[in-house]
Formats: C-alpha cells, structure tokens, sequence
C-alpha cells in the first residue's frame, strides 16, 4: 500500500498490472491490523495512523502545492471533532449527517480565513493562521455551550445508515473499516488533485509565477481554491476521531497535533503521494512502540523536524535519492 | 478428522489457561514528564509504595501484584494512547487521572475494554457523571463539596459582611464561584457579594484585579488558582505588597508546596482548607496515616503530599474490595465500593457516595510560618 502511486511512470504505464498491484496493496493495508496480530493495541495504532494520516493531507495540500505553512489547520481539525461531538450527543444525528456538517463548516470557515490571507505570503500567512487557530482554541475554552474548558463526553458510537443495514461502530476494530475508507478516499482524492487541472495550475503558481501570470492565471483565485479543499480533509479526519476517542475537548487545538502534522509531512517529503503516511506512521510507531519517555519524545520530535528543515529540507525521500545518486 | 480437531482445540485451550496463577497487573497512568510531571511521579511512588506493602503481606487472592507505569504527557491523545496499551496489557485496573481531560478521554476506552478505573485526582464533575464510566469511582474532592467548606468558614466562622471573589475564567474556577455562591444562598447568608475579578489561567500579574480589590475592601476574598507553580505565588506576592486588609480565602487544594516554596512568608495568613495533611490532626492520629507517611518518607525521603495520599488510597480502596468480593471484576469490584464505607485507609474510615466519589472530610487550616509551610488547624 505504500506504493500506491510511486511516481515512476516508465515502469507503470500499463494500466492493468498497475491496477492489479494497487488492488493487492489496498487488500492488504485492509488486513494489516491482522496481520499484525489481530490485538486491539494493532486495530487502535492503525485506525489512529490513518486518521492522524488523513489530518496531515489537509496540511500536506497548503505546503506541498502552495509552498505556504499553514498553522491554523488544528482549526479545521477541531471544527471536525466539536462538529461530531455536539451534533452527535445534543441532537443525536447520524454519522452521515454530522460528516456532511463537517464539510460545510470547514469550507465556510476556510473561505472565510483564505479570504482573509489572500494577500499574505510565508512567514505572515502562518502567522496569520495560527492566530486564527488560537482565536478558535480561546472560544472553545471559554464556550460552555459547546464544551468549554472540560469538553463534551459521552459521545455515542459512530452509526453510517446504509440503505437498509445501519454500520455501528464503537470498538477500535470496527472503526478500523471506516479509517482505512477514509483514508483510501483521501489518497485517491489527493491522486485525482495531483493530476488536477488545479493541482498543477497550484504548483506553476508557486514554481513559476510569471508563467502563471502569462497563461492569465490568478493566482489568488488558486490560492483560495487550493486552501479550501484542504480544510475539510483535515477535518474529516477530525470527526472520525470524536467517535474514536468519545471525548473531545480543546484539547484538540494543542500543539501536538500541529508538530506531528508539520513533521510527518516534511519527513518523508513534498509532493509525494504517501509521504505523510509513512510519516505519520514512523512518528506514532516512535511513541507507542519505542517511546523513550515524554520528555524525549518531545525533544526528539522537535529535532527531527529541525534536521530534516535545515539539513534535508526535501525530507528523507530527497536523501534517499541523492544517496541512491552518488553510488550509482 | 473431527477428533483430531477436537483434540487440537483441547491442547490449545490446555496451553491458554495457566498453569501457574499469573501476577495482578496495577496500571498507573499519570504525567510522568513536563511542568506536572514531579506530581505524577508522586502520586506513582505512592501508588508503588502500596503496592509493595500489599506484596510483603502475601499479595491479593494469593497472588502477586506488579504495578505498571505509564506517562500521559498530560496530553489527552497521549492518554488515550496509554490506555490502549493498558489494554493489550491485560490491566487487573487502571489508576489514573491527574487533569480531567486525560481522564475524561481515558475513561471510555477503559470502559469498553471492562477494566477497572480508579480516578485518583482529577476533579471534572463530568468523570462521575455515568456517561463516559458507569462504574466510576473517584478519591479526590469535588468542586461541590470543596465550595460548601469553603462557604461556611466564611459566612459561620469569619462571619464575614461583605466578600468578593479572584476568580479563574474557566470551568475549574467559574464553577467554584457558582458553587460557592449556592451556598451562601442554603447557608442564609446575609452579608453581600460586593466584587468579582477574573484572570486567565496563565496571567501572572493581577495588580489590576487587586487594585479594584483594595478599594472594594471586603472582609474575605475568595480565590481559585490552580497555577501553584507560577500564578499563584506571584498573586500572594503581590496581594501582599499592595497590603490588602482583606482575609485571602484560598479554594480547597491550591495550597501546595511550590507555593510555599515560591511565596515564602507571604503566605502567612492565608485560609484555606484540604483533604490530607501529613502532620496535622486528625492525620496524625489515624494509624494508617501515619504509618503511611513513615514509610513515604523512608521510601522517598519527603512529607508524602495530598496528591501521594490519593494514590495510595486509590490502592487501598481497590484492593479492599477485591479482597471482599474475591474477584477481580470490574462491576463486581465497583459496586462493593459505590455507595460502600470502606475502612482502614490512609484518610481515616471513609465513605463513598452512590455515585462513585469518596465523601471527603476537610481540615480548615491557617497558615502561620509559610516559609516551612506550618499550618494551624482551625476549628
């Protein structure tokens, strides 16, 4: 699964054995957690893998087509997880129905904040949005009417009605089905955007903006295009964690979840498909598997980052290949 | 054929159960790293001192007990993490919770794997509630009882006519204000509230706030500060230097050693109340008290604070009702001590409400050489 859509066209340009690879890696990602053993701890590192996975593609979007960081994506992926929470536990509305709101405020709450840095670059466009996101941390505080500073409980578990069967899902293993969906959807949907009309319009933007400006392009129209789609990725990824964790609290703001968005995608590297998979998976791996106590692992994953930023800043699939240069 | 599968299945059941009877497995789960991480460290060593006490007596259920220890980073996603793991470690019970939402976010994935969960400090109201933990039992006090105490020492004993509150602006101190205030309402208070200052959690300097405070001059003024390391001993700093007449009311358990360490002398004068001492009555003459802080003390080379006795209760409770009910389940174990009296704990014979929360029993105290951190019980 991890070459899904390895970025080496001569050798995959017949489509159906490449068909028939990805259909084996998918096959197999699916039946990973068993493979592994089949224990809760395997179903729950996964199911949390793909979900962290799927939050970092939001950010992996703004960084890898934009060239921008964003800091407010904590925003979008607390905006998944209130959204969740309170409809879920007030009202009593299904999974569906509370995905389909996550949408909708994340791409309101984008507009609204892509509107805003339209005009921002790099070092003020993160600051920018991390105000954003400090701004929506103190109202959900302070907010006692959507959880305040303790949070809402009692999350019930996730129900998809299907047609005539209702998919229920409490336990780490049931939820694992509807991570990995997630995550499937969203590679293919980051695949689909690579190729993307927009996708490539993004890059020449960031790569060449007086190309861009020749071809007549406006670059703050992509900008704004490209900011907005990558909110409710982010915050999809955020609503399958309310029903995984049945608590959310403003927690969800804090700086964890921003340094391992930020590292899993600069590790491996820019503009490759699953990249911040196998960096999110690396990252969590460390912290569950080879955890070398809190404090450390803190100072280990700031000075990650740092070495991967100063020394590789094309992350470890750039090393790689200039490793992999030198010798041959 | 079916005999050789059935014979198969038989030799694989016969190697799962086990021969001999396994150890009883402890989890801790408390911020071992980080700004509060000596106070999770304190609440575990207590916790580890227990147990060791339970092993030299010859263990549970004729079995051993190992404690495992795990760091939440006071982090929520951190916590959860943990659980998990306590579950693949087949956790006999889990004893956990320094801030409530690592404890709110824990405590359903405890519940769903059937294990035990003692909530050892955390204060949310919410833990209790039965939404996330039907069985949930908790030692430390709640905000509710902790508002009562705090209430009637101003309007029975200080008898105070007009009182303000410092309150911190967020669900720990706007509830306490709530909360006390109800009180005055039951206890008849016939006095007024003249004045209330808010701050946020981090600030550290309130001279604003205790400017208004001074020219408001009431007879108490009640404070919430949960920051015991930073906020709050620059606010009795500064309390002090802008020479209020006022009595400063500290809410139940903010007065921990960093602020007597940071604030020295300023504290003098302070009331406030808690739930454990180490070297005040009725502490000193309760024997498993004082033999506990003995062997706190020789184990670890401190006075074990109020966050150490909540650990080793937590152990006592548990292991009390598992030696009653013989079992080692969940809902068996609980409901011995939901609602139960248990006795012999380091707090003395105590009593736990229906709900889950052991019946707290406060000593008001002044405090009168902060520099050493003496206290003085009042009545």
């Amino acid at each position: 699964m991890t070459v899904i859509e390895s970025q080496t066209p001569s050798r995959t340009n017949s489509p159906l054995p490449r068909a028939v690879i990805t259909l084996v890696l998918i096959a197999v990602g699916f039946f990973l957690p068993r493979l592994l053993g089949g224990t809760s701890v395997a179903y729950s590192t996964l199911t949390t893998i793909a979900i962290f996975a799927v939050m970092c593609y939001g950010v992996d979007i703004v960084l890898s087509y934009l060239g921008e960081v964003s800091l407010g994506h904590t925003l979008f992926w607390a905006i998944g997880g209130y959204t969740a929470a309170n409809l879920s536990v007030k009202y009593g509305l299904d999974g569906w129905t509370t995905a389909l709101a996550t949408i909708a405020f994340c791409l309101a709450a984008a507009l609204f904040l892509g509107a805003v840095t339209l005009r921002t670059r790099e070092f003020v466009f993160s600051l920018v949005t991390y105000a954003a996101a400090v701004v929506a941390y103190e109202v959900a505080f302070n907010w006692d009417a959507i959880g305040g500073s303790d949070g809402i409980v009692g999350i019930a578990a996730l129900k998809l009605p299907l047609g005539v069967a209702t998919f229920s899902g409490a336990s780490q293993e049931d939820l694992w089905p509807v991570a990995f969906a997630l995550l499937l959807l969203t590679l293919a949907f980051i695949a689909r955007f690579r190729r993307s009309r927009l996708g490539t319009t993004a890059l020449m933007v960031q790569m060449n903006p007086a190309l861009a400006a020749s071809l007549g392009v406006d670059p703050r129209k992509v900008r704004l295009a490209v900011f907005v789609i990558s909110a409710p990725i982010t915050g999809l990824a955020g609503w399958l964690y309310a029903y995984q964790r049945a608590y959310v609290g403003p927690d969800m703001f804090e700086s964890y979840f921003l340094v391992m968005m930020l590292t899993a995608v600069v590790l491996i590297g820019r503009r490759i498909l699953v990249g911040p998979l196998i960096g999110t998976a690396l990252l969590i791996a460390q912290q569950n598997l080879l955890s070398l106590g809190g404090d450390w692992n803190k100072i280990i994953l700031g000075s990650v980052l740092a070495i991967v930023l100063i020394f590789w800043p094309t992350g470890l699939a750039g090393l790689f290949r200039r490793f992999s240069k030198s010798k041959f | 054929m079916n005999r050789t599968i059935a014979l198969a299945v038989g030799l694989l059941a016969s190697l799962a159960t086990p021969v001999m009877a396994q150890d009883i497995k402890v989890g801790t789960i408390f911020p071992l790293s980080g700004g509060a991480g000596p106070d999770g460290q304190t609440v575990t060593n207590a916790v580890k001192l227990m147990v060791g006490q339970i092993n030299e007596k010859g263990g549970l259920l004729g079995r051993k007990l190992v404690v495992i220890s795990k760091d939440d980073e006071r982090t929520p996603a951190v916590g959860v993490s943990r659980a998990n793991e306590m579950i693949a470690e087949k956790a006999d019970v889990v004893i956990e919770g320094w801030n409530s939402p690592v404890t709110l976010a824990m405590q359903p994935i405890l519940a769903r794997a059937g294990i035990m969960d003692m909530t050892a400090v955390s204060k949310s109201e919410l833990i209790l509630g039965g939404e996330t933990n039907p069985y949930a039992v908790r030692i430390n006090s709640s905000n509710g009882f902790d508002a009562e105490v705090i209430a009637k020492y101003v309007v029975d004993t200080l008898k105070a006519k007009t009182v303000a509150f410092l309150t911190q602006n967020d669900v720990y101190g706007n509830g306490f204000q709530t909360a006390v205030e109800a009180e005055f309402k039951k206890l008849n208070f016939a006095g007024k509230v003249v004045l209330t200052e808010k701050f946020a959690f981090k600030d550290t300097d309130f001279r604003v706030q205790l400017t208004n405070l001074k020219a408001a001059n009431p007879d108490a003024i009640i404070v919430t500060n949960s920051s015991n390391s930073s906020g709050l001993p620059a606010m009795v700093e500064q309390y002090r230097q802008a020479d209020l007449k006022s009595t400063f009311v500290g809410a139940v358990g903010i007065m921990l050693t960093t602020v007597f360490k940071v604030a020295g002398d300023a504290n003098n004068g302070i009331v406030s109340a808690d739930i454990f001492f180490p070297d005040l009555a009725p502490f000193t003459s309760i024997p498993e008290s004082t033999a506990f802080v003995a062997a706190y003390k020789k184990a670890y080379g401190a006075d074990p604070d109020k966050s150490a006795a909540l650990g080793a209760a937590a152990v006592q409770v548990w292991a009390h009702a598992v030696e009653t009910t013989k079992s080692l389940d969940r809902k068996t174990v609980a409901e011995a001590i939901r609602g139960k009296p248990v006795k012999g704990t380091v707090f003395g014979d105590v009593e736990f409400l229906p709900n889950g929360q052991m019946k707290p029993r406060y000593v008001v105290f002044k405090v009168v050489d902060g520099k050493n951190a003496k206290l003085e019980a009042l009545p």
